[in-house]
């Protein structure tokens, strides 16, 4: 299937901090989206997977490797012609209802900022037309343009933030945990959105989560990412029937079955990276079957290899 | 098993911008020595104001309108200042919140805290404190409890810090404890773990727990019965198997549904829209009507009472009505009842 | 705990236990409220009496400095007057029907002297004041904000923060001649500093919350971030500190006065006068000529003090009814 590829990221690392006190966020991060899909990249606080997210809307600067949409280079420093080209193109959804919006702006300025920036309107008329079919996209009346940002609730606040993102007609939207701070009940509305966006607008996205039952929902392909690596990547129903990677296995068991007896039996896996013995065989990221790669040494890959179903 | 705490038609108002909000509508419950009771519902569902009204945590603009709370036969709901609440807190009835970052005291080394907490309660000093300290540490599952006893809060990650939390509240060797979404804040894998460690506590501390959450995921593990709650109000309370495997209330139905752990790939999620009611206004009816999709006229006329399906079980919602026509349940939900008919 | 049907009240109708049709636009309306952030900040403001109180002083005040040369009777300020009975210098004249505050040490009246030198003390004090407010948000918000210029700035600060302003204040007093223009100079050249630093301050805390994120996203320039995103929030911030510049300059002026850079004595400041007035405290029946201008300036510090703090409390939206 020879599908095209929307986003590639190579070799990513992304470092914070001075000389002395570096921290590595992202330690060599390769991956790539094809267009049209929703890509997972599923992994705890403090993982990386939020910092790959910035680095690819050019918030956070990278320290070494590549980053290529639509097969331009758009990491390191660009031109302002492309620069702003892609600021259409990709844009991003932020996790806190409450803190991605600028609460002493109307929703009106709110949603069309984008659009001053990149000036793609005609004529005022035009711009209001725009924002009102961007709020009702997400499923907002075009009479809650003229209110703040505080008298909406927080799943209504997402979806301002997606009219935002939405309005400026991207192909790329970068996800970053959209639905953790939401109650569950209103997680769906906003999942529901994102899905039917997607069918209709040929959206392509990177659904970033720490959630994997989230994930398993709404992906195509997922790649699992522990301390800045990626350890394992396939397609989302490949990684729930087949994980092989003891992580993965750890993040599957810790999913919540809303099934008492089965929740009571169930077994919790836990991780610890110490069963890995990284001194003399050393990892390599490895396509073990069509479509899947994992990140082991060789003792690993073999084990793993008569594991597979 | 005996009664531990017994909430009695609890109604508790706020006042707000000028107005008066009522945040519990009639709240009546009864919690058994030993079990843990687990609090669903959503933001502005109530459930966090009731838990607080349990130690007296209210904030200044709120007060109990009417109904009583019997703890050990005293009706705590007529508590009215620090010294009364003083001899409960902690004592009898601790609490976890949520955010594990601004329930410890950045100054002080964990263990410092720990141990304040079990000079205060258990009267142990010096040594012994500290070897008390050290058993507790461990037994929330804090590795090298020895050198961590003098680290401070920053030095910990989120889930470890909820340990720590958990710590300083059983330090206390309370009755009940009570945890206010301790884990809305941490990754799914850490909040695992607590789940796990939580148990563990339960029966080594003999604790009654009292778990608030918006997730009705989260709660199959632990909870031994489960309230669920909206705009002020229990729609439905019964055993843990009762509420998930036969729930009755069509807003159960839809928290249950809008699982994504239940959702069919490629087919929307189910999802409750709209937003709850405002509580400033006196709501008539079922609260959930406007958002119902199985409404019945009557619930916007009538509230429901309670009607019983159990012994253990009873909830409230005119569909259990004998009048009321015969409804098929969401397909999510059948699924679930296949369990239930196969007991 | 649940009722038996038998027990229902026979308003109760069999119709009502029919399906109703589900209306989704009516579950989306929640509560709407008609908010509008300056208005709720002057509602919050006006219900603190205090302030309210104190504000239509200053109003009065203001009103009054400005209008008293133009009403009946009023002397100047500089004119020496004469006893018509012996022909001398009306010296030290204590208060009485003719020279409401009485008249000073060379027979000049204290009544107009002090309101022409709260003129003088106002006009300094609201250039200083608003001088560093706009020179200190411009240069705060470009430092707190912009990476690349942190570390220059944060050395340009470190070095002028450390020069006292009082050595400023006295080169500066002493290379060009004492006259208004002068003190205004140098006070604005040293009051900025430390207005700059708060801003960069309260901007660094805010700087990378998510809302900015997704502006600097969406390819908002930094000037507009600056003006919507970032400095609406310090608005309750600023204002105290705009409102406290001014007194504090009022007393800048006065201690330069004191150490004998204010004012030359033919230009009536508050400062000028406390300093004649402290000349003769000790004196029991001349000590009117202190207690006066410090009256007038006690009103107006506190007055700026208490408006400020409680529009600053007003200000801030998590005060807002």
């Amino acid at each position: 299937m020879d599908r095209e590829i929307l986003l590639e990221v190579k070799n990513l690392k992304v470092e914070f901090g001075a000389k002395k006190n570096k921290f590595t966020a992202v330690d060599g991060v390769s991956f790539h989206i094809y267009k049209g899909e929703t890509f997972g990249l599923v992994g705890e606080s403090g993982s990386g997977k939020t910092t790959i997210g910035r680095a690819i809307v050019r918030i956070n600067e990278i320290s070494d490797g590549e980053i290529i949409f639509k097969g331009k280079k758009i990491s390191g420093k660009i031109d302002p012609q492309l620069d702003k080209e892609i600021t259409r193109q990709i844009q991003m959804i932020f996790q806190d209802p409450i803190a991605s919006l600028n609460e002493r702006s109307k929703v009106d300025y709110i949603v069309s900022e984008g659009l001053y920036n990149i000036k793609n309107y005609k004529s005022e008329e035009e711009r209001k037309q725009k924002v009102a079919k961007s709020l009702m996209d997400v499923g907002l009346l075009p009479e809650f343009a003229s209110r703040f940002p505080h008298e909406f609730s927080g799943g209504q606040r997402q979806r301002i933030g997606v009219a935002r993102a939405l309005i400026m007609e991207p192909e790329l939207i970068i996800a970053d945990e959209p639905i953790s701070a939401l109650d569950v009940s209103i997680r769906a509305q906003v999942l529901n959105l994102l899905s039917e966006l997607q069918r209709e607008k040929g959206l392509t996205y990177l659904f970033i989560a720490h959630d994997l039952s989230v994930v398993r929902f709404i992906t195509d392909r997922v790649a699992v990412i522990h301390k800045g690596k990626i350890l394992e990547l396939a397609d989302t129903q490949e990684i729930f029937k087949n994980p092989l990677h003891p992580y993965t296995k750890a993040l599957l068991s810790s999913i919540p079955l809303p099934d008492p007896k089965r929740e009571r039996k169930k077994k919790l896996i836990e991780y610890n990276s110490n069963i890995h013995d990284y001194s003399i065989d050393k990892p390599k990221w490895v396509e073990i079957r069509h479509g899947h790669y994992i990140f082991g040494n060789e003792i690993e890959i073999e084990k793993w290899k008569k594991g597979l179903k | 098993m005996n009664k531990i705490l017994s909430v009695d038609d609890l109604v508790i108002k706020f006042k707000l911008r000028g107005r008066i909000l009522t945040a519990l509508r009639g709240v009546s419950l009864e919690i058994f020595e030993g079990e843990t009771l687990a609090i669903v519902g959503e933001s502005g569902s109530g459930k966090s104001v009731l838990a607080k009204s349990f130690m007296g945590l209210l904030d200044n603009n709120g007060w109990i309108d009417s109904g009583s709370i019997l703890y050990d036969r005293k009706d705590i709901a007529k508590y009215k200042n620090e010294k009364e609440w003083l001899t409960i807190r902690g004592k009898e009835i601790a609490m976890v919140f949520q955010e594990p970052m601004t329930s410890l005291n950045p100054l002080k080394t964990i263990g410092k805290q720990v141990e304040e907490a079990v000079e205060l309660h258990q009267g142990l000093r010096g040594n012994d404190a500290k070897n008390e300290v050290i058993t507790i540490l461990e037994n929330v599952g804090i590795s090298n409890p020895q050198s961590r006893y003098s680290q401070y809060p920053h030095e910990f990650s989120g889930g470890m810090r909820q340990r720590v939390v958990i710590a300083i509240a059983i330090a206390c060797k309370p009755k009940i404890l009570i945890c206010d979404e301790p884990t809305t804040a941490l990754d799914v894998t850490i909040q695992a773990q607590f789940i796990k460690l939580l148990k563990e506590l339960k029966n080594k501390y003999n604790l009654t727990i009292i778990y608030i959450t918006h997730d009705l995921g989260v709660v199959a593990n632990i909870a031994d019965k489960i309230a669920v709650m909206y705009a002020g109000d229990i729609v439905e309370i019964g055993k843990c198997e009762e509420v998930f495997y036969n729930g009755q209330h069509p807003y159960t139905w839809a928290l249950l549904s809008s699982l994504p752990q239940l959702g069919i790939k490629g087919q929307p999620l189910y999802s409750i829209k709209g937003t709850p009611p405002n509580l400033f206004y006196d709501i008539k009816g079922d609260a959930f009507a406007p958002r119902n999709e199985h409404a019945l006229k009557i619930d916007f006329v009538e509230r429901p009472p309670y009607f019983d399906v159990s012994p253990t079980h009873k909830a409230r919602t005119w569909l259990l009505d004998q009048r009321a026509p015969k409804l098929e349940p969401p397909q999510s939900i059948r699924l679930l009842r296949k369990e239930w008919e196969a007991k | 705990m649940s009722v038996k049907i038998e027990k229902l009240s026979d308003g109760i109708n069999e119709n009502l236990f029919a399906f109703v049709k589900y209306n989704e636009i009516e579950a989306q309306r929640g509560g709407y409220s008609n908010y509008s952030y300056w208005k709720s900040t002057f509602k919050v403001f006006s219900q603190n009496k205090a302030a309210i109180l104190f504000l239509i002083i200053m109003v009065v005040l203001l009103i009054f400095t400005v209008i008293q040369p133009y009403l009946p009777n009023q002397k100047s300020p500089t004119e020496i007057s004469i006893d018509p009975q012996t022909n001398m210098q009306l010296r030290n004249h204590p208060p009485d029907k003719e020279f409401i505050f009485g008249t000073n040490s060379i027979g000049q009246d204290l009544w107009a002297r002090i309101w022409s030198g709260t003129r003088t003390s106002l006009f300094i004090g609201l250039l200083v004041g608003l001088w560093e407010a706009i020179l200190g948000i411009i240069i705060g918000a470009l430092w707190g904000y912009v990476r690349q210029l942190d570390r220059i700035i944060t050395e340009i600060y470190n070095v002028l923060d450390n020069i006292p302003t009082t050595i400023i204040l006295i080169l500066l007093t002493y290379i060009m001649r004492p006259s208004i223009g002068t003190m205004i100079f140098a006070m604005c050249m040293t009051g900025w500093l430390s207005m700059a630093r708060f801003v960069r301050n309260q901007i660094v805390i805010i700087r990378d919350r998510e809302y900015n994120l997704a502006s600097r996203c969406l390819g908002t320039p930094t000037g507009r971030i600056i003006t919507r995103n970032l400095l609406p929030y310090l608005v309750s911030v600023i204002m105290l500190r705009l409102a406290l510049a001014i007194p504090a300059a009022i007393g800048s002026e006065v201690f330069l006065t004191y150490i004998g850079l204010g004012l030359p004595v033919s230009i009536p400041s508050l400062g000028n006068l406390i300093n004649e007035g402290r000349a003769v405290m000790m004196v029991k029946q001349l000590r009117y000529q202190l207690i006066f201008p410090a009256i007038v300036l006690s009103l107006i510090t506190i007055s700026f003090y208490i408006i400020g703090n409680v529009f600053a409390d007003a200000a801030d939206p998590r005060n807002h009814v």
